[in-house]
C-alpha cells in the first residue's frame, strides 16, 4: 500500500511490502504508477481529515494520563508529569496501559518512552520503537538502561541533532549517542552552539527544553496549550487560537514552507466532573498556504463548529499539516496563490526585531473553496456521515 | 453543561444568554467517552429482538469492556457484523428465530471492535445521505 501527496502528487508513505520492492518516497505518481500496478499496489490519496481524527482521539485518550501534555506533531506527544507520580504503578506499567488504552480506544498502535527529560523521553521512545528487546515500550529509570539504550543510538537518532551537527560531530569521532552524552557540555557549546550543550546535559538527565524554544519537526507544526484560568467566552476561545495559529504561521515561514492542511481544537479537561467535551476540525487548503490571515480565517469560519456555550474550555491549540517547502509549489492556473509574502515577511521582521506580537492580524472572511485532487481517496469514517461503515445485522 | 438556577437578582444578565445555556446537545446526553465512540448503520433485520432495525444509527463505545450479552459491533472474517455476545459460550447471536448463534471457530477472524450503546431509529429521512442505502 502506498498514500499519496495532497492532490495526488507523489508517493509519500510506503508500507513495509511496498518498501521491499524497492518503492521510493517522494516519486512523482505518474512515474510510480506502471511499477505500482505490476505490484498490485494499493494506493490511496492523503485523507487528513481521517489522519487529523484518529489524531485528535489519540491526543484525547493519552491526556487522561498526564498534568500536562504538549503535541508534538501530528503522530507524537509529550506528557508531562513533572513531580506527580501514578499512583500504584511503576513508570513501565503506566507506559503499558498508556499503550493498551491508546490500542482498545482507538486501534492505533503505539510506542510509549519515559524518561527523566524530553530528550531522553525521545531517546526512549525511539528504543520502543527501534532497539531489539523493547517492543513498544522502555522507561529510562537508572544509568545502565540510560547508557544501553544510548550506545544503541547514533548521534543522528538524538532529538535535536539534525544531519549537519551530526557529520560534524562524526568527523570528531562522536559516532554514538552515548559518546556525545560523555563530551563536556561547555566545550559542545564553544565548538557548536548552547542547543548542543543542552542536549548534553539532557542526555544525562538535567531537564533544558523549554517548550517555547523547542524546534517543531518539519513535516508537521502544532502549537498548543491549556489555559491557567478556564476560558468560557467565544472571543476569547478564537483570540487564544488567533494566537497560536500566529505562532505557528511563522514557525512554517521561517522553514520556508507551505501547509496544505489544518486542524483546529478545543477541550475541557479529561478530568471534568461534568465530562470530557472536544470539538476538533479540520481545513483544507485548495493553495497551500504560509499565510496567517489564511490560517486566522480557517479559525473564523470554525468557531460555529468549535465553541460550545457553558464549556469551561481547558485546552485549545492549532496544527499545520501537507507541508511542503515553498519552492516546490506547484501553482495552479485556476488559484492563483491569495498569499501576499511580502506582507508576511514584513510582519515577520517586525516582530523579529520588536518582539513577538509587535505586529498581528485581525481576522477576516473565508472563501476557501475544497477542489483537491484525491481520486484514490478512502472513506472517512469518523468524520463524514456519508462514510460511517454498514454494519451487517444479518 | 447547564448551570443550577439560583434565586435572587444578581445584576442584569441577557435573557438571551439563559437560552443559550439551557440548549441541549445529544452528544453531551448520549455520549460519554468521546475519543472512544464510533458511529455505525445498522443493514439487516436479524436484531429486531433487541430493537435494532434495518438503518438504525448505532452508537459502538471503545471504552466499555464487553459483558456477557452484551449487543456488539466484530470483525468477523473481514465483515463489521453487529450481535449478542455469549461470551460464556463463546457464540454470536442474533433475535430472528430461524437464525442459529454462530460459534467462533479457531480459524474466524474474530476482534470485537466495540459495544453498541445506542441505537437511532430514523423514523423520516435525514438531509445527509448514506453513501451506501441499507437493504
Amino acid at each position: 500500500m502506498v498514500v499519496l501527496t495532497n492532490n495526488d502528487g507523489q508517493v509519500v508513505a510506503l508500507c513495509g511490502i511496498a518498501k521491499r520492492l524497492g518503492l521510493k518516497k517522494f516519486v512523482p505518481y505518474f512515474q510510480a504508477k506502471d511499477q505500482l500496478v505490476a505490484a498490485g499496489a494499493i494506493v490511496r490519496s492523503s485523507n487528513y481529515e481521517l489522519y487529523a481524527d484518529l489524531s485528535q482521539r489519540m491526543m484525547d485518550t493519552c491526556a487522561r494520563f498526564a498534568p500536562e501534555m504538549h503535541i508534538y506533531s501530528i503522530d507524537e506527544a509529550f506528557l508531562f508529569y513533572g513531580g506527580y507520580k501514578p499512583p500504584g504503578q511503576t513508570w513501565y506499567e503506566h507506559a503499558r496501559l498508556i499503550r493498551r488504552t491508546v490500542w482498545d480506544e482507538v486501534r492505533l498502535p503505539t510506542g510509549v518512552g519515559v524518561g527523566p527529560t524530553p530528550t531522553l523521553a525521545k531517546a526512549a521512545s525511539h528504543a520502543a520503537k527501534r532497539i531489539n528487546g523493547f517492543r513498544g515500550l522502555a522507561v529510562i529509570d537508572g544509568d545502565t538502561v540510560r547508557r544501553h539504550v544510548l550506545s544503541n543510538m547514533l548521534v543522528t537518532d538524538v532529538w535535536g541533532i539534525g544531519k549537519r551537527i551530526g557529520a560534524r560531530l562524526n568527523d570528531l569521532g562522536i559516532i554514538d549517542a552515548l559518546t556525545l552524552s560523555e563530551q563536556d557540555p561547555r566545550r559542545m557549546r564553544k565548538r557548536f552552539s548552547i542547543l548542543v550543550e543542552n542536549t548534553v546535559l539532557e542526555l544525562n538527565g538535567e531537564v533544558r527544553m523549554s517548550w517555547d524554544e523547542v524546534r517543531s519537526p518539519k513535516k508537521e507544526i502544532f502549537s498548543t496549550r491549556s489555559f491557567g484560568n478556564r476560558i468560557t467566552e467565544r472571543a476569547e476561545l478564537k483570540a487564544a487560537l488567533a494566537a497560536h495559529a500566529e505562532i505557528v504561521g511563522a514557525k512554517l515561514r521561517r522553514q520556508a514552507s507551505v501547509a496544505g492542511a489544518m486542524m483546529i481544537f478545543a477541550s475541557n479537561s479529561p478530568h471534568d466532573k461534568t465530562g470530557f467535551q472536544r470539538k476538533s476540525t479540520h481545513i483544507s487548503f485548495t493553495i497551500p498556504t504560509s499565510d496567517t490571515r489564511a490560517l486566522l480565517a480557517a479559525i473564523s469560519s470554525a468557531m460555529d463548529q468549535l465553541f460550545r456555550f457553558g464549556i469551561p474550555y481547558y485546552r485549545c491549540g492549532v496544527g499545520l499539516l501537507d507541508i511542503s517547502p515553498m519552492h516546490r509549489q506547484q501553482f495552479d492556473l485556476f488559484h492563483p496563490t491569495p498569499d501576499d509574502r511580502g506582507l508576511m515577511a514584513c510582519m515577520d521582521s517586525i516582530n523579529g526585531r520588536y518582539g513577538r506580537n509587535t505586529m498581528h492580524l485581525a481576522a477576516k472572511g473565508f472563501d476557501q473553496k475544497f477542489s483537491m485532487r484525491r481520486e484514490f481517496l478512502s472513506p472517512q469514517y469518523t468524520t463524514r456521515w456519508r462514510d460511517i461503515p454498514i454494519i451487517r445485522c444479518e | 453543561m447547564t448551570t443550577p438556577k439560583t434565586g435572587g437578582i444578581k445584576g442584569f444578565e441577557s435573557p438571551g444568554a439563559e437560552y443559550t445555556q439551557s440548549s441541549l446537545d445529544l452528544d453531551s446526553l448520549l455520549i460519554e467517552h468521546p475519543s472512544a465512540t464510533y458511529f455505525g448503520l445498522a443493514q439487516g433485520d436479524s436484531l429486531m429482538g433487541v430493537g435494532i432495525f434495518n438503518g438504525d444509527l448505532l452508537i459502538v463505545s471503545r471504552a466499555l469492556k464487553p459483558k456477557q450479552g452484551d449487543i456488539i459491533v466484530a470483525n468477523l472474517n473481514g465483515e463489521f457484523v453487529c450481535k449478542i455476545f455469549n461470551i460464556a459460550q463463546r457464540t454470536l447471536e442474533v433475535t430472528a428465530a430461524n437464525t442459529k448463534p454462530h460459534r467462533i471457530a479457531e480459524d474466524d477472524v474474530f476482534e470485537i471492535e466495540g459495544v453498541v450503546i445506542r441505537s437511532v431509529r430514523l423514523h423520516k429521512p435525514l438531509k445527509e445521505t448514506f453513501s451506501v442505502r441499507p437493504g
